[in-house]
């Protein structure tokens, strides 16, 4: 438990939940940021959230997993069987959650309502804040094109935050895609190694040294929609932007130090901070 | 004085037909049925066949090895990652490494050797010919296929009139590739639902390929890019180190369920 004290009245008790396969998320590093912005929270670290654990069926737990995966981005979620080797999948992703698997989809809607069966129930209440990282990507359907699209983060109770949709839900610079598109089209071997390094610094990548420091801003979403039901801010350069882009999210989490929120924001947290009994 | 003996075009002709029909009704049943003798499919058909298993592999073209003969841009350099090295070190495949963890071997040399191992290992090869069906048996397991000659497809139904005939075998290896082929005649039966193309992705996601190889239906384990049809995998990326695992694991998984059968 990291904490200068019992939470606030206001405050709810905040649970991070990590994510095993990443080698650069520290969540010390993150609840030591949290109670420096308000130093009446309390945080504690706990295991991961997507694991064996008594009194849920691992098996089943796999069964509904291989259930919320998408297999076309471009079809809304049919509640189809899983195949065996799905379920299979799933399972030893449980067993082992240091594993990561790139490539895997999940409907982010169907992977929360699992998530809210994890936590316990007698802290499924609004003093308790549950952020729960996770290298699974997922993503929602958007009626206005009928497709899904990756996020990186998704708030509610409780809130998710992907460490593979940090790196694959923000669009990468327009010439990756188009230099992308020419490797594939030649079949040049090796072209994602040599694009990525082409683009080093322009995107968060796997196992960024930088995934700590941009995952505060996330965090900080997370508190702020659990506060004023308001996680996001249009001010590009505030750790509460929404960002699309990956020159966004460097931008709103990779700005100068001292002004990681706009003055609007900044306001609130120092109100918070101070009317906190 | 002649070099050769003088064997006559008779003579040449029933050699060719009695080698074949030997073959072929041997081959009739087997244990392993695997349709399609690309990377993955040759893969499994040799771990199988070295293990004493009767291992039939089916293929369309006149020429095994499928896309395992060239790289990109048709230069004939294919590359693995690791592991995928491991198992051109078994083939006696000279590879070097091109970057930490990324190989590159000669495409013509690599194809070569997994042919002969296969080959060598026992599996029998049936080119030119095409599965039209599939066979089911009891309990509506997977029991076989149904097969033609390649060029009886590209007649017109109307005049071709040429009757398919079926193999059977204990199980079937669908490593057809992105077709899917046998896993798609399930389809057509509604007996199975493919998901279609899965999602983009930037990384490559071998893993999923190898992860993901096994029974998909009773008596049909998929290998190689048929896994990401059958599951609606990322299409791109892969590269043939996951060819090679998977048509491993695949030929384990058989071995493992022929020993359940039996």
């Amino acid at each position: 438990m990291r904490s200068s004290g019992k939470s606030g009245k206001l405050l709810p008790q905040v649970h991070l939940y990590p994510d095993r396969s990443s080698r650069t998320l520290d969540l010390e590093e993150i609840a030591s940021y949290l109670i420096e912005k308000l130093n009446r929270l309390s945080v504690d670290i706990r295991g991961p959230l997507f694991t064996e654990r008594a009194g849920v069926n691992t098996r089943e737990l796999a069964r509904e997993l291989a259930r919320a995966r998408i297999r076309d981005p471009m079809r809304k979620n049919s509640d189809s069987e899983p195949l065996p080797a799905e379920i299979n999948l799933e399972q030893k992703l449980l067993q082992n959650p240091e594993l990561r698997i790139l490539g895997l989809f999940y409907d982010g809607v169907s992977l929360w309502r699992l998530a809210l069966k994890l936590i316990p129930e007698e802290e499924r209440n609004h003093g308790h804040l549950h952020i729960a990282f996770t290298n699974r990507l997922f993503g929602t359907w958007d009626e206005a094109d009928a497709r899904y699209h990756a996020r990186v983060s998704l708030y509610g109770f409780p809130c998710l935050i992907s460490t593979t949709g940090i790196v694959e839900a923000p669009a990468k610079p327009k010439e990756f895609y188009a230099l992308r598109q020419h490797y594939l089209a030649l079949g040049v071997p090796g072209a994602y190694e040599e694009l990525k390094e082409r683009f080093r610094g322009r995107f968060i990548d796997y196992d960024d040294e930088r995934l700590t420091e941009v995952m505060k801003g996330y965090v900080m979403q997370a508190l702020f929609y659990h506060l004023t039901g308001h996680p996001f801010c249009e001010n590009r350069n505030c750790r509460l932007y929404n960002a699309h882009w990956q020159e966004e999210v460097i931008a709103a989490q990779l700005g100068p130090k001292g002004s990681e929120f706009c003055e609007a924001h900044a306001r609130i947290l120092q109100e918070l901070q101070s009317s906190i009994t | 004085m002649p070099t050769f003996e003088p064997s006559g075009e008779k003579e040449v002709t029933r050699a060719i037909v009695e080698g074949f029909m030997k073959d072929f009704h041997r081959y009739a049943e087997s244990d392993v049925i695997i349709v399609g003798g690309g990377p993955s499919g040759l893969m499994a058909a040799r771990e199988l066949a070295r293990r004493g298993v009767a291992t039939l592999v089916i293929e369309r073209n006149n020429y095994l090895g499928g896309g395992f003969w060239i790289g990109g841009y048709l230069m004939n350099k294919i590359t693995v990652r690791a592991p995928g090295h491991k198992i051109l070190e078994e083939l006696g495949v000279p590879y070097s490494e091109s970057s930490k963890g990324l190989y590159v071997a000669d495409g013509p040399h690599a194809c070569s050797k997994l042919i002969a191992a296969a080959c060598d290992a026992g599996a029998k090869i049936l080119n030119m010919t095409l599965i039209d069906d599939v066979i089911l048996k009891e309990k509506g397991r997977v029991g076989g296929v149904v097969v033609n000659w390649t060029p009886v497809s590209a007649l017109p139904r109307e005049i071709t009139c040429v009757d398919p005939v079926g193999l059977e075998s204990k199980l079937v290896i669908d490593a057809t590739g992105h077709d899917a082929a046998v896993v798609r005649m399930l389809e057509k039966r509604g007996l199975i639902k493919v998901p279609g193309y899965g999602a983009m992705w930037v990384e490559r996601s071998e893993d999923l390929v190898v992860e993901h190889t096994g029974e998909v239906y009773p008596g049909l384990i998929v290998t190689g890019m048929s896994v990401t049809t059958a599951y609606g995998l990322p299409r791109m990326g892969p590269t043939f180190g996951a060819m090679l695992l998977s048509g491993k694991r695949a030929a384990e998984i058989a071995y493992e369920k022929l020993r359940e059968i039996r």
